[in-house]
């Protein structure tokens, strides 16, 4: 292995781009267990935004209308959920493991006539500067703009949440969802709210995979990466950017444990493929074990069920 | 200007219960109205209606001659109608500052500026960039209060604002509260404390059973008059007529109790020694934190000790576990109501059927049989007189008397020898206080041993055949109650000695 610096830029590129997913159903997954609800449906509604992005690009032929169209896809599924939670007032965790089910049972079924498909070629941004720059070129640039959107994402959340009115009351709201009622804000709304929001980005992190990351559609392509995303949520405390880290950790223990692999170092495959998950959750662990602000930053009625007393 | 708050026929009825009925009450600003109640008299429910938190079945809300349509808390607010809950409706997790925030209209600076301001005027010291979580009770308070203050109330509504209060904060509060009144605040006092009535309040509301039963000035209350408006018969002054021959049998005796602990916040108990005789009430009086805790935990065999001998009924009992030893009829009434001695989330007739002894037949061949616990949960419910009959209620929703009463009646099912009992009627009001001590002499009265362990002298005294105090977990000797007064009671739990 040449280990020269324009290969070290690369892969710390293709290390980046398979965080994507990650990061961005963590950051909308974290927006909703802030608000307190506790979605476990993220597989489902990837793998739907997957499949539905997919299959307009083939029929439209126009990127923009899938992307746009995942997110939409997410965002229904979404309601679904939203509905038999806060409407219906059912269990969170059982009504997010079905969706779970269905979402991978539907786009199965939607996704038959779309196997074999090739993909098309996702638009790079500044693709000339990636060749031209050595080193910073091959990470910095040439990306598709998903990706320069995901990493500006946890930032973002980081300051709704930290600095603006909204995400003031959402944090309220998941705090005490009674209080925030007493206080006159419209607590089913704003969880509802959230969990749309959780589900339009849980599309775009799915249609990444099938138009972007790997451009084709493939039974069950996300692969646990959902449930990877759920357990970054929890373990980075529900803060933006410690799941940035997380999932940039994940994702380049990945990469890096194939490379290994690929060299044959002498460690059983099985202990490389379980390095990511196991150095992620140590990482993780130690970076926020600070007691109290794991406190502060915890949903304190994340996954009850709130209902208004009439 | 003046406010005028008129409450006009409301009506509120739950299934089960008629919270208000036909309730009717006028305030004017410029005095301090105490709304007095026993726990489940309606008054929470009244002022839930009027922070518009529900909504009433018939009636209305005039102010100032307008008709409230109160649909929503924000109606409340809209409305200036302030209102701090007993249980505070503040966000744990977010700061002082982001807690009075959230519903502000203004930009953060000029708020931070308004609540400075409020803070000096009425001497409050918070640190607004604190969580909330790491407040005093008291200094929560404090925040709902400002909150109240930054929307310039015309109406302060305080729902039992002292449970929480140490002394202290209660003097803090009251002076606050004369403040507010006399800048024309008009201030809804809520409280079944009848002291705090007295020196705070310049009329009284009495509720009792949903309705309205007296409103006077409180000058020409004292009392035990509004003690009796408010439980609705005369309070008979029970004291225990001492029936104790000295020739009975020890029932129960326990020697040699010794615990030791490495939890500093747990009390060494050293070398008690005492015994019950048939038919009476040992009291163990005390400050709280001197091993009340640990002794009953040991007495109800939660804790088990080494070397300790209890003899029960001519039985060394000191090895058995809880059940074992109510299976030898002892019976136990702990403290904590909620979480040690029910379960919240269970219905009644659950909480009930968790004591499951053999000779319950609760369970037959590891199968519940429902029909039996709920025919026995309602014959608990009717014979001591818990002011519901739905055994299918979870118990969170039964008042803390009423859940003593239920936990009481379940206790005594197997008919117990022993009962043991730590603060019956702690946070109780008196209606439910003087049925509770009724109940324990009536135990008494049937030939059963009772051990009272209370922090309140004065239920000691009332209950008690033979008093002891415990202070820093040894055990003064055992006196007849006729030989000791509050006073000397006092020197003892304060770790004096007396001669």
């Amino acid at each position: 292995m040449s280990l020269d610096i324009s290969f070290i830029g690369i892969l710390i590129g293709s290390i980046m781009a398979s965080s994507v997913p990650l990061i961005l159903a963590a950051s909308g997954e974290l927006i909703t267990e802030r608000s307190g609800v506790l979605n476990l449906g993220v597989e489902g509604m990837m793998i739907i935004g997957a499949i539905s992005g997919f299959a307009l690009m083939v029929i439209t032929d126009n990127l923009f209308i899938a992307i746009v169209g995942s997110m939409l896809s997410g965002v229904i599924i979404s309601l679904i959920f939203g509905f038999l939670t806060q409407s219906l007032l059912t269990n969170h965790v059982a009504t997010g493991l079905a969706l779970t089910i269905f979402g991978i049972g539907l786009s199965a079924m939607l996704g038959k006539n779309f196997v074999g498909i090739p993909g098309k070629e996702f638009p790079v941004l500044f693709s000339s500067l990636r060749e031209s720059i050595p080193f910073f070129g091959p990470i910095l640039f040439g990306q598709s703009i998903v990706l320069y959107f995901a990493f500006v994402l946890p930032f973002l959340t980081n300051y709704f949440l930290k600095k603006t009115k909204l995400g003031l009351v959402v944090r309220a709201v998941g705090d005490s969802p009674v209080s925030a009622s007493n206080q006159g804000i419209n607590v089913i709304l704003v969880r509802y709210c959230c969990i749309l929001y959780g589900g339009a980005m849980c599309g775009l992190a799915g249609a990444y995979l099938s138009l972007i990351y790997t451009p084709q559609w493939i039974e069950n392509m996300t692969a646990g990466r959902g449930w990877i995303a759920l357990a970054l949520v929890v373990f980075a405390t529900w803060s933006p950017i410690k799941v940035l880290i997380g999932a940039l950790i994940f994702g380049g223990i990945t990469i890096l444990q194939l490379h290994m692999q690929a060299i044959g170092f002498r460690i059983p495959v099985q202990f490389l493929s379980a390095l990511p998950y196991l150095m992620t959750i140590i990482v993780l662990v130690v970076i926020s074990r600070d007691s109290r602000k794991i406190k502060l930053n915890t949903p304190t009625s994340l996954g009850r069920i709130f209902y208004k007393e009439k | 200007m003046a406010t005028d708050l008129r409450i006009s026929n409301i009506s509120k009825i739950y299934p089960g219960c008629v919270a208000n009925d036909n309730v009717s009450l006028q305030f004017k600003s410029g005095k301090i109205y105490a709304l007095l109640g026993e726990n489940g008299a309606g008054k929470s429910t009244l002022v839930k209606i009027l922070s518009g938190v529900i909504s009433p079945d018939n009636g209305e809300v005039f102010l100032n001659e307008k008709n409230l349509k109160l649909n929503s808390p924000l109606d409340a607010k809209k409305n200036k109608i302030g209102m701090v809950f007993q249980h505070f409706n503040l966000f744990e997790t977010l700061s002082v500052f982001e807690n009075l925030s959230i519903d502000a209209t203004e930009d953060n600076k000029s708020l931070r500026v308004r609540i400075n301001e409020i803070l000096k005027k009425y001497n409050f010291s918070i640190d607004l960039d604190v969580p909330v979580l790491n407040l005093s009770a008291g200094q929560k308070q404090k925040v709902e209060i400002i909150r109240c203050l930054l929307r310039s109330p015309k109406v302060l509504i305080m729902d039992e604002p002292t449970s929480v209060l140490t002394e202290q904060e209660t003097e803090e509060l009251f002076i606050s509260l004369k403040k507010f009144c006399d800048e024309g605040i008009l201030i809804i006092y809520i409280t079944h404390k009848l002291k705090e009535v007295l020196s705070l309040c310049d009329e009284v509301a009495v509720m009792r059973k949903g309705k309205v039963v007296s409103v006077s000035q409180t000058q020409n209350e004292k009392v035990e008059t509004l003690a009796n408006k408010m439980v609705g018969q005369k309070l008979a002054k029970i004291r225990k007529k001492i029936n104790i021959s000295k020739n009975k049998d020890e029932i129960f005796k326990v020697k040699h109790l010794n615990f030791y602990s490495d939890d500093p916040f747990e009390t060494n108990l050293i070398n008690l020694n005492f015994s019950v005789k048939k038919g009476e009430c040992l009291g163990i009086a005390g400050i709280s934190g001197n091993g009340q805790n640990e002794l009953f935990q040991i007495l109800s065999g939660e804790i088990i000790t080494p070397d300790t001998s209890i003899i029960f009924r001519n039985k060394e009992i000191a090895k058995l576990n809880p059940k074992q030893r109510r299976e030898y009829l002892m019976a136990f009434s702990p403290e904590d109501r909620i979480s040690q001695a029910a379960v919240p989330e269970l219905k009644i007739f659950e909480n009930v059927a968790l004591n499951n002894f053999k000779s319950s037949n609760f369970f037959e061949k590891g199968l519940v049989n429902e029909r039996k616990i709920k025919e026995h949960s309602k014959k608990i419910l009717s014979d001591f007189s818990v002011n519901t009959d739905n055994v299918e209620l979870k118990s969170q929703f039964l008042s803390g008397g009423n859940l003593q009463k239920l936990i009481l009646g379940r206790e005594l099912i197997t008919a117990p020898e022993l009962l043991i009992c730590y603060n019956p009627t702690w946070g109780l009001d008196v209606g439910a206080i003087s049925y509770i001590h009724e109940t324990l002499i009536k135990i008494n009265d049937q030939e059963k041993s009772t051990i009272l362990i209370s922090t309140d002298t004065e239920e000691l005294l009332k209950l008690s055949d033979r008093i002891a105090v415990i202070y820093k977990g040894t055990l003064s000797k055992i006196m007849p109650s006729e030989e000791v007064t509050p006073e000397k009671l006092g020197v003892l739990m304060g770790g004096g000695s007396i001669d």
